[in-house]
């Protein structure tokens, strides 16, 4: 377990956010964190949708419970957050 | 009776019966500031090094050539200074006992406060710059200008320090007129970062190209233009008639740098002029970007808007200053479409920044959404209401249904690492956030745009080391690493945090709204 700091790039929101989670998190509990300073601030919520995860300007999303330590994501990596059919 | 040569004038201070003639100006001019000379005692590399002239190889003589075009005397400088502070001073001591303070818009505040904080003490570092020009610029004309130009932006700080003062006792944010530039506030780092970058950390040449011709003739002199109008139409005279003291004195030194790049494109650097036009016209825009543009379209009454701020940069920005670089035979910055581009939306990104971390402002930002408001952005800005109104939206629903703590900032934005403001752009519906990423030696850089990834890819020796107010708090160095420890940081105490300029009465119009509906 390591504190794990990645910047998200929310759909629909207009600013960069630091969000810190855990190398332990899987993508869907850094896409919560994520959220969490997004969605009901700024993003109007989807709650017919899912939240997954991206590189920037990826075509392929990770998947929903690969954990961060199994990825290649560096620390400060830019990551998208973007609302997907369930 | 004195006979007078033609071309002499009687000196009109003279006392009578001790008559003294003085030439004109122009018969003098020429041959009194010509003060180049041969050094004898060190060589004139040593008298003048290329890295504090930055005349990029060009030699003395061929910087002989260079003309100022506005040209004064030591006498008529006083003379005009003198009156131009007798009248900005007496204007102020005249509406002493005014209302305006009062009286005026809290937005109208605002904009004072930012104002100064942001541009007093950077007046400090233009005289340095000014200075920097006066002792080592190689031309003896730029010399000369620079001279009155060191002494121009100190009046211009003292001015913008001491006019603030007086509101210090009813409102401690205008204490940040001088505190700014001391503290670690995001702003006042974004401030210092580029003025360090264009005024301090440069040669005399370098100096005259970006300090003078690209941010003062391309930027502040017209914004300070539009500004004093718009302290006019607020009904702050003082405010209006300051500025106009210290425009007047902007539009004069202003003219340093044309003549600069006259003699450097003749002899063969026209690349190098316009790389550094290039980089200085781009740092230039994020700060007035985020300064000028949330002024004029949000904090600036509805009732007193005279144009958008996209308006004004199309006008007075782009159709005055691109003559002005064609004029001279320097081609438009390669970036200058995609800076237009920007003018659409940059500064309503930063604009929704500012707002929702106000607390670590030491301004009360106007939100400047209300229903009148947005359909003027809408007018102005089409698509505005698809884009950051739905952002908005979100912001005003949480308002409406008593969740303020929704709005309140949890985690910090994302800086750039050249502008030191918050990487942003178009949410909602037009949603085309960016981070611009550059790997430089093991470290990850991250950048508001292609403009200001390229302004560090020009030389990033100058800037590699600095550490952004977010690697400062990956660092360890804000303590506790929470939104408090961050204030603290900032140097923000209670009671010069920025809040919502008008106490959320705007929110009022939206609750009627829905009850009517409902």
């Amino acid at each position: 377990m390591a504190l794990f700091p990645v910047i998200s790039n929310f759909q629909h929101d207009f600013v960069l956010l630091l969000v810190p989670v855990d190398t332990e998190n899987t993508m869907d509990e850094v896409a919560a964190t994520a959220a969490h300073h997004s969605v009901g601030t700024r993003v109007a919520p989807q709650p017919d949708k899912v939240i997954r995860v991206r590189r920037q300007g990826a075509a392929e999303f990770f998947p929903r419970n690969a954990r961060l330590a199994e990825t290649d994501i560096r620390p400060m990596e830019t990551l998208e957050f973007i609302f997907c059919d369930a | 009776m004195v006979e007078i040569h033609p071309g002499i004038r009687e000196n009109p201070n003279a006392t009578k019966g001790n008559a003294m003639a003085l030439l004109d100006r122009s018969e003098w001019y020429d041959i009194a500031r010509a003060t180049n000379w041969t050094p004898k005692f060190v060589t004139d590399a040593e008298l003048f090094p290329d890295v504090m002239t930055g005349a990029h190889g060009v030699p003395a003589e061929k910087w002989e050539v260079y003309d100022e075009p506005y040209k004064t005397s030591f006498p008529e400088y006083v003379s005009i200074q003198r009156e131009k502070d007798a009248g900005a001073y007496s204007v102020k001591a005249a509406l002493q006992r005014s209302r305006i303070f009062e009286d005026a818009d809290p937005g109208w505040r605002s904009i004072l406060k930012s104002h100064y904080g942001a541009i007093a003490l950077g007046e400090y570092a233009a005289m340095s710059a000014e200075a920097r020009m006066t002792r080592f610029g190689r031309a003896p004309g730029m010399r000369n200008m620079a001279t009155f130009g060191m002494m121009d932006e100190n009046r211009h700080a003292q001015l913008q320090l001491f006019f603030p003062h007086e509101y210090c006792p009813k409102d401690r944010q205008f204490d940040w007129a001088h505190k700014a530039y001391h503290s670690n506030e995001w702003a006042g780092i974004a401030a210092r970062h580029t003025f360090d970058d264009l005024f301090m950390a440069r040669s005399a040449t370098e100096i005259a190209v970006m300090l003078t011709f690209a941010f003062e003739t391309g930027f502040t002199n017209m914004q300070f233009l539009g500004l004093a109008a718009d302290a006019a139409e607020t009904g702050d005279y003082t405010f209006s008639s300051l500025i106009s003291s210290i425009q007047t004195d902007e539009s004069r030194h202003a003219q340093i740098g044309g003549p600069a790049l006259q003699v450097m494109i003749a002899n063969g650097k026209k690349a190098e002029a316009q790389k550094l036009v290039d980089i200085a016209i781009a740092r230039a825009w994020r700060i007035f970007g985020v300064l000028t543009g949330p002024a004029m379209d949000y904090n600036t009454p509805l009732e007193h808007r005279k144009q958008s701020f996209k308006e004004f940069m199309q006008e007075w920005i782009v159709g005055q200053f691109e003559r002005a670089l064609i004029d001279l035979g320097l081609d438009l910055p390669w970036y200058w479409e995609k800076m237009i581009n920007e003018f659409d939306y940059q500064h309503h990104a930063y604009q929704m920044g500012l707002w929702f971390w106000r607390p670590t402002l030491w301004w009360n930002p106007a939100a400047g959404v209300t229903p009148d408001c947005r359909d003027w952005l809408e007018e102005k800005y089409p698509g505005w209401n698809d884009t950051f109104g739905k952002a908005w939206d979100v912001i005003i629903d949480n308002l409406v249904k008593g969740r303020p703590e929704r709005t309140a900032p949890e985690t910090l934005p994302i800086v750039c690492n050249m502008s030191q403001l918050p990487i942003c752009a178009i949410p909602g519906n037009g949603w085309n956030v960016k981070d611009y990423p550059l790997d430089y030696e093991g470290r990850l850089y991250h950048f508001n745009s292609e403009i200001d990834r390229w302004v560090f890819e020009q030389e990033p020796t100058r800037y590699r080391d600095h550490m952004s107010l977010v690697d400062r708090f990956l660092a360890g160095q804000i303590q506790p690493p929470d939104l408090m420890g961050a204030l603290a940081y900032m140097g923000l105490a209670p009671g010069e945090m920025g809040d919502d300029a008008h106490g959320y009465a705007w929110v009022d119009a939206y609750r009627q709204m829905r009850r009517a509906a409902e």
